[in-house]
């Protein structure tokens, strides 16, 4: 392809921006600090993250779990409706039972944030990984490998990865456990931008003297990557990351939502969301929750995002007004799965 | 220019036929046997031998390949003796599970894509590219902050929660309109638009967001170019500069980006498709998936692959065109 | 019951599930009385059918029904077909069709003769005679025409090796000695006989217009209505066939000029546009949806809809299947332990309530036709009895519980999938039984446990009935000599049992369907006894139409309104 598709890099990541690879940890932390959405953000996540990892306590506490019937809380002659206003809502099942089953929401809701955040984050960091991988072995190697692989990252980047998830989903044996198969087929599909924005930079630091330096110095040049060029990424890529954390969050709950993620009765957003279609009428209170829970989860983890962004490079703003950044790119964007 | 085209064809076509090739082995390697489901009842050994011959899954996959790649061009015959089905050329598969050619099944469908990839495209264009243009200009005020935010909230909601949400509040609670059902253009102008509407918006709300995004920073660093500045130095209206200077170089990337979105709409919207229950070619694709129809799969897998290297191929021409500072040799 | 090679739509759904547009056998009352409803005056406008599942290959050798079917008996004309002309008890019996009688059995019930009326035509004017229902049915032998049910195979003469007129000549056991007579010789006595040939493979299909495997895309009309388009059985486009009169036919109305039947929908779409019924909407109808809770929840403030719904029960029966041959199974305390531990209140409300499923513990469905005989050997009340499991495990040597796997298919919605699962995993684990779920995609998960060699030792099924009989419910599952070790198996216990064969040859011998129905009720009551099946429910259809729907009573023999009655003028 183009130079357009492949000379392209990540927004606000530009080697020459205040996070060098010398960038002080404080100096980012305090910026943060000073970013308020950003800490709401932080705190939302954080709260996100707790919940999900006691969910056994807070079902505990609430004295329910996730798998327990409640038939006497649902009507059975009207299709299985909670009895009781907002989704049969009681001082015993906090956020109602769920239509159907009478399982708790609350206990189902919480469980459900295991599988979002472990299969996003997970997904993240395979996509970090290969991405990394992929990125230094096309910005160290020859001419050759380099084409090869920058091919590869276009098509993996332009190429609808719901599409080809939904695909591969329907070829895994079904003995395989499906959050890893989900962390797995989101982070296999979504190396495409972290290898371009490490191909660039390891591009760009090259050409840096200090890197040259050791490179003269008689440095081997995986030792140089090791020692020069991946603390120098370290910003670029944990930003990108950050960034595509809200996205696995929608990608997996897209792929449930369409039927092909986690298999009940383990809890998943999406699978909730995706019986929602025959609920909405009769229990609407059952739809909303896991509905607000998914977008303040994706909202928080865009909003850190962009905390964190801004912190590792205060001036990308300034420089975009000052126009001395280089003009961005279409790939900039994330595809958003439609 | 011509020298571009030719190139950007060739590389084009060799992208297609490597994801082709990906594809294809991929789904053929997978453990599901395609003759077993054709066969049927009382399917016995040499019933299910005559099947695999018939369908081809008797060879070798680099065969199969070959004999898919022969069939888009001259189109496939499929023989167990007295039982032949035919796949006119350009062959993408044939599905034995509902007895039609792969490419029919995409066809029927693709105007229900493009029916929501037109619509909502404008919908996003005005929404995104306005609410873009609206906080550079009015950069460092509420306004701007304010649209950040909702830029960030529709970056954050995925489509399909969009879709149910609409469908809750238009649909079921204020009853304004009827659940949509996809009525074709050429049966009901008027009744396509109506049911198209909620897609529309929802999948344009989403999808703008990005648009806003990059509209406002493309617009930004335009306004800081040189000309920009010397421009305001002659004591242009700053509306002036914008509207009828900087915007027209600030949307090349907006339309590069158009270009992309547009091709993976195209080749199906899954999620919009699954809320409205619009059969299109993502529902198709999800249909196959869950009857383990692999040709429909592969088929279907490519088509979208096809849409989005042509969109690629698209967006760099547009960019190239637009842009001076690319060159085109 | 099986797949074809539209394994999506078809056999094994149709009868398995009892989902699609084609089966049947019930019992029930309707909310439209046929007598303020004038037949004369019903003619014109389109209907239009809403479905879930599409028809399949529209193949009268391909497709499996009960009575004929759906939406094919629009088309397609049988020797006999189910009483359509009522919503009583007697919807449930067996009437001719093109044939003068329901067929002359002689003295053992193995030779079956029946005349053709005079007077029927094919679309194209030709008259229809005795060689081209022979050819019909000669066709379905073919195996480039799968689907077809099992019956004829098994009861005509040389049936078993007979490979189609394609391949295989003639099938000398079907005789047509004149144009207007049939004669059928069966290797065994068969009492159902006449229930067997209201199966669209007794439609006639003249030779000279047969194209094999692409004849499903036109097949020739026998019936009111002809094809005029036809998308892989997807969307179906029928006209009036002019050459069909009602003089000829007192099964079918025939009202509405055209039929188009749509399908790929999903099923709370259906809801929602039988229930809001604007534009086509309101002259709709589904053969294939139940009402959803967002129906159900309306139907109490709002009378005007509540009219609009119909209840009828087809003959079905959802069950956990065993296959003793897999440990622990083999044991009949802890296949007993699983029958007493399971909550059938959970598992209908699973399915959407007691509104559309009602919880069973015979195999038979609970009508007459069948001969419901009722018993719960294995008590397990409304929601299990996971003490009296427990203790029963604790002699098969099992005292700390034990881990068994449960087979179910992904999709949802049809009563053997995920959420069914979900439900016996929760009731079973009160009892110390750790369940694991295995989810199969549909068709590979059919295939799974119909062949002896991949059967699970536990997994759910379900099983509907082919016509309104004891004999199609039990023998496929219970008869000895209906293993089939090649697939397309539902004996899932792999029973040969002698004398059940016995009582199952016994009983296929009565004509009347009184007798039968008792001596089927009777095998039935034994052979719950060894609890080889846990029965979960018995399915209940609920089904809206629109507005502009009139004459939509229900049949006792598959539980839904006829499409041939059906006016929307």
């Amino acid at each position: 392809m183009s130079k357009a598709l492949t000379a392209a890099q990540a927004p606000g990541t530009t080697p020459q921006g205040g996070a060098g690879p010398r960038a002080d940890r404080n100096q980012v932390w305090r910026r943060l600090r000073a970013d308020r959405s950003a800490i709401a953000a932080l705190a939302v996540v954080a709260l996100l993250v707790l919940t999900a990892a006691a969910a056994p306590l807070v079902a505990a506490l609430e004295g329910q779990d996730p798998t327990t019937y409640h038939n006497a809380l649902i009507d059975s002659a009207t299709g299985g409706v909670p009895i009781g206003p907002f989704g049969g809502a009681s001082a015993v099942h906090w956020l109602g039972v769920e239509p159907g089953t009478g399982r708790d929401v609350l206990a189902r809701l919480v469980y459900g944030a295991q599988i979002s955040l472990s299969v996003s984050l997970g997904a993240t960091v395979v996509q970090i990984a290969l991405g990394v991988l992929i990125g230094l072995a096309a910005g160290l190697g020859n001419r050759l490998a380099d084409t090869v692989i920058s091919r590869s990252m276009d098509l993996v980047i332009a190429f609808p990865s719901l599409v080809f998830a939904v695909a591969l989903m329907a070829v895994v044996p079904s003995g395989f456990p499906r959050p890893l198969l989900l962390m797995l087929v989101i982070g296999v599909l979504g190396w495409g931008q972290t290898a371009r924005i490490v191909r660039g930079q390891v591009l760009t630091l090259r050409g840096l003297d200090y890197v040259s330096a050791a490179r003269l110095a008689g440095s081997r040049r995986w030792r140089v990557a090791r020692r020069e060029i991946l603390p120098a990424l370290a910003a670029p890529v944990i930003t990108y990351g950050v960034l595509q954390l809200p996205l696995n969050v929608a990608q997996e709950a897209g792929l449930s939502f369409l039927g092909v993620g986690v298999r009940p009765p383990t809890p998943s957003w999406g699978q909730m969301l995706s019986s929602a279609t025959n609920w909405f009428q009769a229990d609407p209170a059952y739809v909303l929750l896991p509905a607000v829970l998914l977008f303040v989860t994706v909202l928080a983890f865009t909003v850190l995002g962009e905390g964190v962004r801004t912190a590792l490079d205060p001036r990308a703003e300034s420089r975009l007004r000052a126009g001395i950044e280089r003009r961005r790119k279409k790939t900039d964007a994330q595809e958003v799965p439609a | 220019m011509i020298r571009f085209l030719l190139r950007r064809t060739v590389s084009t076509a060799a992208v297609l036929l490597v994801m082709s090739a990906v594809v294809y082995l991929v789904f053929y390697a997978a453990p599901h046997d395609p003759a077993v489901l054709v066969c049927g009842k009382g399917c016995d050994g040499t019933r299910l031998a005559v099947v695999r011959h018939k369908l081809g899954t008797d060879l070798p996959v680099w065969e199969q390949y070959g004999n898919f790649l022969r069939g888009l061009v001259a189109g496939r015959t499929f023989d167990s003796g007295n039982d032949v089905t035919r796949c006119a050329a350009p062959c993408l598969g044939y599905s034995f599970q509902t007895d039609q050619p792969v490419l029919q099944m995409i066809t029927q469908r693709i105007p229900v894509d493009l029916s929501l990839t037109l619509g909502a495209m404008v919908i996003w264009l005005l929404l995104g590219v306005g609410t873009g243009l609206l906080s550079a200009l009015r950069r460092g005020r509420l306004v701007e902050r304010a649209l950040t935010t909702l830029t960030l909230a529709g970056m954050a909601t995925p489509v399909f929660l969009v879709g149910l949400l609409v469908l809750m509040l238009f649909c079921a609670s204020l009853q304004w309109m009827p659940f949509p059902t996809y009525t074709a253009f050429t049966d009901d102008p008027a009744q396509w638009a109506a049911n198209l509407v909620l897609p529309w918006f929802s999948l344009a709300l989403v999808i703008s967001a990005a648009y806003a995004r990059m509209t406002r920073s493309s617009l930004l660093e335009t306004l800081a170019e040189d000309h920009i500045r010397t421009n305001r130095a002659y004591g242009l209206s700053e509306r002036r500069i914008v509207l009828g200077h900087a915007l027209r170089g600030a949307l090349v990337p907006v339309l590069t980006m158009l270009a992309i979105d547009v091709g993976q709409i195209l080749g199906g919207a899954m999620l919009t498709e699954s809320v409205f229950g619009f059969d299109g070619l993502g529902r198709l694709l999800v249909t196959s998936v869950n009857q383990i129809d692999l040709p429909v799969v592969v088929g279907a897998t490519l088509f979208a692959g096809f849409f989005v290297v042509i969109a690629n191929a698209a967006a760099d021409l547009l960019y190239a065109l637009a842009d001076p500072r690319v060159s085109l040799a | 019951m099986t797949k074809s090679r539209a394994a999506v739509a078809a056999a094994a759904v149709v009868l398995l599930a009892g989902f699609t547009a084609a089966c049947g056998a019930g019992g029930s009352t309707s909310s439209s009385a046929p007598a303020a409803f004038d037949p004369n005056a019903c003619q014109g406008g389109t209907l239009t059918v809403l479905n879930h599942r599409g028809q399949g290959n529209f193949d009268p050798a391909e497709l499996y029904t009960s009575g004929g079917g759906k939406v094919p008996t629009l088309v397609f004309r049988t020797l006999t077909t189910r009483n359509h002309t009522t919503d009583g008890p007697d919807s449930a019996k067996v009437v001719p069709d093109l044939a003068t009688d329901t067929g002359e059995p002689n003295q053992d019930a193995t030779v079956w003769t029946y005349h053709l009326k005079p007077g029927v035509k094919f679309e194209d004017g030709t008259p229809i005679r005795s060689a081209d229902v022979k050819y019909g049915l000669e066709r379905s032998f073919a195996p480039e025409l799968p689907g077809g049910p099992p019956y004829l195979r098994d009861w005509l003469v040389g049936g078993e090796a007979y490979q189609g007129p394609y391949k295989g000549g003639e099938l000398a056991s079907i005789e047509t000695p004149d144009d207007s007579t049939i004669v059928f010789k069966l290797r065994k006595p068969e009492g159902d006989f006449p229930f067997l040939a209201t199966a669209t493979q007794f439609a006639p299909v003249p030779k000279d217009k047969d194209t094999g495997t692409a004849y499903q895309k036109h097949p020739v009309s026998s019936g009111p209505y002809k094809v005029v388009s036809n998308d892989g059985g997807k969307s179906i486009q029928l006209d009036r066939n002019p050459n069909w009169s009602r003089a000829v036919d007192d099964q079918r109305l025939a009202c509405p000029d055209r039929i188009v039947v749509t399908s790929g929908l999903d099923q709370s779409v259906i809801n929602q546009r039988l229930a809001a019924g604007t534009g086509d909407d309101a002259r709709a109808v589904t053969t294939d949806t139940n009402v959803d809770a967002s129906v159900l929840a309306k139907l109490n403030g709002d009378a005007a809809l509540k009219k609009r719904v119909v209840t009828g029960y087809f003959g079905e029966t959802q069950y956990l299947a065993f296959n003793p041959k897999v440990k622990p199974f083999d044991d009949a305390r802890v296949r007993q332990a699983i029958s007493y531990a399971i909550d059938r209140e959970s598992v209908v409300n699973a399915v959407g309530g007691t509104a559309v499923a009602k919880p069973a513990t015979t195999f038979l469905p609970d009508q007459p036709a069948f001969g419901y005989t009722p018993y719960d050997y294995f008590p397990a009340g409304q929601s299990g009895d996971p003490a009296k499991a427990k203790e029963l495990l604790a002699q098969a040597g099992y005292p700390n519980g034990l881990t068994i796997t449960l087979d179910h298919s992904t999709v949802t919605g049809d009563g053997s999938g995920p959420e069914v699962a979900a439900a016996v995993q929760q009731a079973l684990g009160k009892a110390g039984i750790t369940v694991k779920l295995e989810g199969t995609a549909d068709d590979d998960y059919q295939t799974k446990y119909q062949k002896p060699a991949t059967e699970p030792g536990l997994f759910v099924a379900s099983w509907g009935a082919d016509w309104p009989s004891g004999g199609p419910f039990l023998a496929p599952i219970f008869d000895g000599r209906q293993i089939l070790a090649d697939g397309g198996n539902y004996n899932s216990a792999q029973l040969n049992d002698p004398q059940v064969n016995a009582e199952i040859d016994a009983a296929n011998k009565i004509t009347d369907p009184a007798k039968a129905a008792q001596a089927w009720g009777r095998l039935d009551a034994e052979l719950g006894k060894q609890a080889y099946t846990v029965p979960l429910f018995h399915p209940i259809y609920k089904r809206l139409y629109g507005t502009g729907v009139k004459n939509a009573y229900v049949s006792q023999w598959n539980g839904l309104y006829d499409l041939s009655r059906i006016s929307v003028k």
